[in-house]
């Protein structure tokens, strides 16, 4: 990197720089390593459905979005219910456009052909990392594009390799990686922790995502808990 | 059989839903003046996101799952650092395995 961007991170308005999708790209890549087995897990999944590896493949680049993908695997077969495959999509990915308005504040001041790569490769993991990174002062909004484009990456890998090779593979739970996500979001939560007026919002958004998980189609308890902390925090500290 | 011509429209038009789920979050917030009341619901609202993905996930999961989730907790209060975190979870969750967990 030249050294005149090296202090890109450290200006006091949102920006979007290729330092940032560098630097992006390569902070994710703990995380984007264990992509690959969620990947591996979804192209075996694919093959045991009869879906050609073609096919499979174009999903994880096309759609990108893990849980959707195993969702539309379940209503594979011919002929294709495709009003229910796009409403299933819809609930599961839903929470994407929470992530987006929370997002929009920073990224509503970076150039539209910027902000919409960055938006195009939205997920759960780089969304997390990147709401971290910014409580240490990032203003960089490149680094979502960047984490984005490596999480992209290993999808599409893990996918390859679990449509080629994963009946070879077997149970890859054994090592531990399906906790990886759960953990990490679990971290970042613990770390955007400000005090005890947090308290309440946290507990309610919990109480309501726990009961909807029981009463809600997949997919619609994230939404539901998201929207009662955002509302109750919003009534309890907004003026 | 599925068609791989139907297959092919298909994933097109969940490709397109899935867009519009990623852009429209910003495209709304383009809409609406960000007041400070805007502003604590955005907050709140992005952790609590997070939250609902992880609780009910952890409390349907196996024990190692829950001890993988406790471990990442403490270890972020002691580190700070939510990789860190990650990685002793994930560490534990294979050992726990070992336990038959």
């Amino acid at each position: 990197m030249s050294g005149d961007t090296s202090d890109s991170n450290r200006s006091k308005r949102p920006c979007f720089t290729a330092n940032g999708v560098w630097r992006g790209s390569v902070e994710i890549a703990p995380i984007a390593a264990f992509v690959i087995p969620f990947g591996i897990a979804f192209g075996v999944a694919a093959s045991a459905k009869g879906v050609p590896a073609e096919i499979s493949l174009f999903m994880s680049i096309a759609i990108y979005a893990g849980a959707s993908q195993f969702a539309a695997l379940d209503l594979w077969h011919a002929p294709l219910p495709l009003a229910t495959l796009a409403l299933t999509v819809l609930a599961v990915n839903a929470r994407h456009i929470l992530l987006g308005a929370v997002l929009a504040p920073w990224l509503l001041q970076v150039p539209i052909m910027r902000r919409l790569a960055a938006l195009l490769l939205l997920s759960d993991a780089n969304y997390a990392q990147a709401m971290s990174a910014r409580d240490r002062g990032e203003m960089d909004a490149g680094i979502l594009f960047g984490s984005g484009l490596t999480m992209w990456i290993t999808w599409i890998i893990g996918t390859a390799i679990g449509v080629l090779a994963g009946s070879l593979l077997g149970d890859l739970s054994r090592f531990g990686f399906d906790a990886v996500m759960v953990a990490f979001f679990a971290a970042v939560v613990v770390g955007q922790w400000k005090g005890s007026s947090d308290l309440f919002p946290w507990i309610a958004a919990t109480a309501v995502a726990l009961i909807g998980a029981h009463l809600l189609p997949t997919g619609w308890h994230i939404i539901a808990g998201a929207l009662t902390g955002g509302i109750i925090g919003a009534w309890r500290h907004g003026r | 059989m599925v068609d791989e011509i139907a297959a092919i429209g298909a994933v097109l038009l969940l490709m397109l839903v899935t867009i519009a789920t990623r852009v429209g979050g910003v495209w709304i917030m383009s809409y609406v003046k960000i007041t400070p009341r805007i502003e604590a619901f955005l907050k709140y609202m992005a952790t609590s996101v997070l939250i609902s993905i992880v609780v009910p996930t952890t409390l349907a999961a196996s024990p190692r799952i829950w001890i993988a989730v406790g471990a990442a907790a403490v270890a972020m209060i002691a580190t700070g650092s939510a990789l860190t975190a990650m990685l002793i979870g994930t560490a534990l969750a294979a050992f726990a395995r070992g336990f038959g967990l």
